[in-house]
């Protein structure tokens, strides 16, 4: 998965615009274990991923979580016993004692499972649609040599992908093509076998441009767009719905040792929100094509 | 092939596997108290109940409870933590059936008619109270980790009106027991209750740390050599007072993981009829140990040092 420049307002609003957005995104994923907020989250990012035009990216990237979220899932219920509705018996099972599968663990292993789904939304949409050399530029304030090395490697990664792909047609030119297991070992043995050349290409490009100079180049600081105003104030009443929420105690969860998930007005409107104000920033469709 | 696979379906069945919960464990009883039992704060005659229980569900499903340790141990109890207080160690101790547990209660399978007792104490004293006497007639009714063993009433004298009245009490409540003299049978996993004065029972190998405080045998009595004065100790393990001849006690202990053995003592035989008189459910519930003076119980440890 790579950043393509879309039409589209979160890849319009600037990447600390765009980058706060999915961290408060993420954060509130993180905060809560209540499924109907983690729905939400998961709701309101898989909308901003077709909202910015990555609901491909988006949709893959929930497509290789999965099989993660559901071993965490199957996983929980093994290795945790607290919980009071027994569904299967294991037996006693020394050194661990009564080894017995409950509901509960079942449930908050399948709610870890859907929080990391949402995380990994939230990430995908990160790495799809928030400018990654604008985001390092934003760390080189921070840490110079940091920026630089993932500056690096995250030029060097299209660069791989795009060799890979041209030696994939070479290969396919040829008997055997390239879907064959063999042809795909092959493939990927020649682009590792190049990397490190490659790796230097990549760093005397970036060196050529400028980003190996140890002063920095200051740029006119560029005014801020609606979409920057609207992307940043949506990561802002996200931030705030989730700590307020948090403190007055609306999306608690309680797994142990009975399952506690009050889904009240409060729960519904606090999802309802999240979604809402996530998905605001998409409606201003002016200016996209920055 | 198929043949082990229900080979293994089998074993597993036979290893306690199953869908579901399993059947509830009847006739099982919760208690909840502080200090020793002086102060009781829960008793659930017929506690909600579920299968395949241990002894943390049934807490958890009856009372407010948190836990540490991942969910093995008990931290509060309706509110109640352990932890330090006025510079004393208080935390949650159970016992199942009068006998103190060696491991989690998340790990302690609940078997019918078992009598769950939480207390909070303060363990300075004595870290670990191997066993009680408040939960009888339990172990000697359904025995201990589900499995009724076997009662002895050891006697100084067989003939003695106590040993005949710890006899008839067990008998009244249906747990049929032998009886011979001290130390005379072969007895691993036998419930034994010893009965004569001090100065004979002493010389059990259960009752041997007795002498030496609390902090070596649980008991929060501390009878002297000869046995014809029994101090009685508060929950600091300090005197409270010094009982002289006539003053009966009923213990509890345990030696190593073997089943308890129980001693209804006195500084003679007019104490051990006294407490041979205090044998019973009621004089007995909810003490760690008990003594018997002027005809009246004492709960063990004492309330406070006078």
């Amino acid at each position: 998965m790579i950043y393509r420049r879309a039409a589209s307002p979160l890849h319009a609003a600037r990447a600390a615009a765009g980058g706060l957005y999915c961290v408060a995104l993420a954060a509130c994923a993180l905060s809560f274990q209540h499924p109907l907020v983690l729905g939400a989250v998961i709701a309101a990012a898989a909308g901003a991923g077709l909202g910015a035009g990555a609901g491909r990216e988006v949709l893959a990237a929930a497509r290789f979580t999965v099989p993660l979220a559901l071993l965490v899932a199957l996983v929980n219920p093994l290795v945790i016993h607290e919980g009071l509705t027994v569904f299967f018996r294991l037996g006693d099972i020394p050194p661990f004692g009564p080894v017995d599968l409950t509901v509960e663990a079942l449930v908050y292993g399948l709610l870890l499972g859907v929080r990391v789904i949402a995380v990994a939304l939230c990430c995908a949409l990160f790495v799809a649609a928030v400018d990654p050399d604008e985001t390092l530029r934003l760390f080189r304030r921070v840490s110079f040599r940091s920026a630089l090395t993932a500056a690096l490697a995250a030029r060097l990664m299209p660069v791989l992908a795009r060799d890979a792909r041209r030696m994939a047609d070479a290969r396919a030119c040829r008997p055997g093509g390239s879907d064959s297991r063999a042809g795909r070992v092959a493939v990927l043995r020649a682009v590792a076998t190049t990397a490190l050349d490659r790796a230097v290409d990549v760093a005397a490009t970036l060196e050529v441009r400028g980003y190996g100079a140890h002063t920095a180049v200051r740029r006119a600081a560029d005014p801020w767009s609606r979409h920057d105003l609207a992307f940043t104030a949506a990561a802002a009443f996200v931030a705030a719905l989730t700590i307020v929420a948090r403190l007055a105690g609306v999306g608690d969860f309680a797994a142990y040792p009975s399952l506690s998930a009050p889904a009240g007005a409060a729960e519904l409107a606090l999802a309802a929100a999240l979604v809402a104000v996530a998905l605001l920033p998409f409606a201003d469709r002016r200016g996209i094509e920055r | 092939m198929v043949p082990l696979a229900l080979l293994g379906v089998l074993a597993a069945l036979l290893a306690g596997c199953g869908a579901g919960a399993g059947d509830k464990p009847a006739g099982t009883r919760l208690t909840v108290t502080q200090d020793f039992g002086a102060r009781a704060a829960k008793r659930l005659d017929a506690p909600k109940v579920s299968g395949s229980e241990t002894v943390m569900r049934l807490l958890q499903r009856n009372a407010k409870v948190t836990t540490r340790f991942g969910g093995g141990f008990v931290q509060s109890i309706d509110g109640v933590a352990g932890g330090r207080s006025g510079g004393r160690p208080f935390d949650w101790f159970y016992y199942v059936n009068g006998v103190e547990a060696s491991e989690g209660a998340a790990a302690t399978r609940l078997h019918p008619g078992d009598r769950v007792w939480w207390d909070r104490h303060d363990w300075g004293a004595a870290q670990r109270v191997p066993a009680v006497v408040g939960s009888f007639p339990e172990p000697f009714l359904h025995g201990i980790g589900g499995r009724r063993l076997p009662v002895r009433i050891e006697c100084v004298d067989v003939e003695a009106p106590a040993c005949r009245m710890v006899f008839e009490r067990l008998a009244g409540l249906g747990v049929p027991a032998a009886r011979g003299g001290l130390r005379t049978a072969q007895t691993e996993q036998t419930l034994r209750v010893l009965v004569g004065p001090w100065i004979q029972v002493r010389a059990d190998r259960a009752f041997g740390p007795v002498e030496e405080g609390p902090g070596r045998s649980g008991v929060f009595a501390r009878p002297s050599p000869d046995g014809r004065r029994i101090a009685t100790l508060d929950a600091r393990g300090r005197t409270a007072r010094t009982l002289g001849p006539g003053t009966g006690l009923i213990a509890a202990a345990r030696e190593g993981d073997a089943p308890p053995v129980w001693a209804v003592t006195g500084t003679d035989a007019a104490g051990v009829a006294a407490a041979a008189g205090q044998f019973t459910e009621r004089a007995l519930e909810r003490r760690f140990a008990l003594a018997v003076t002027g005809g009246r119980p004492v709960a063990l440890p004492e309330a406070a040092a006078r």
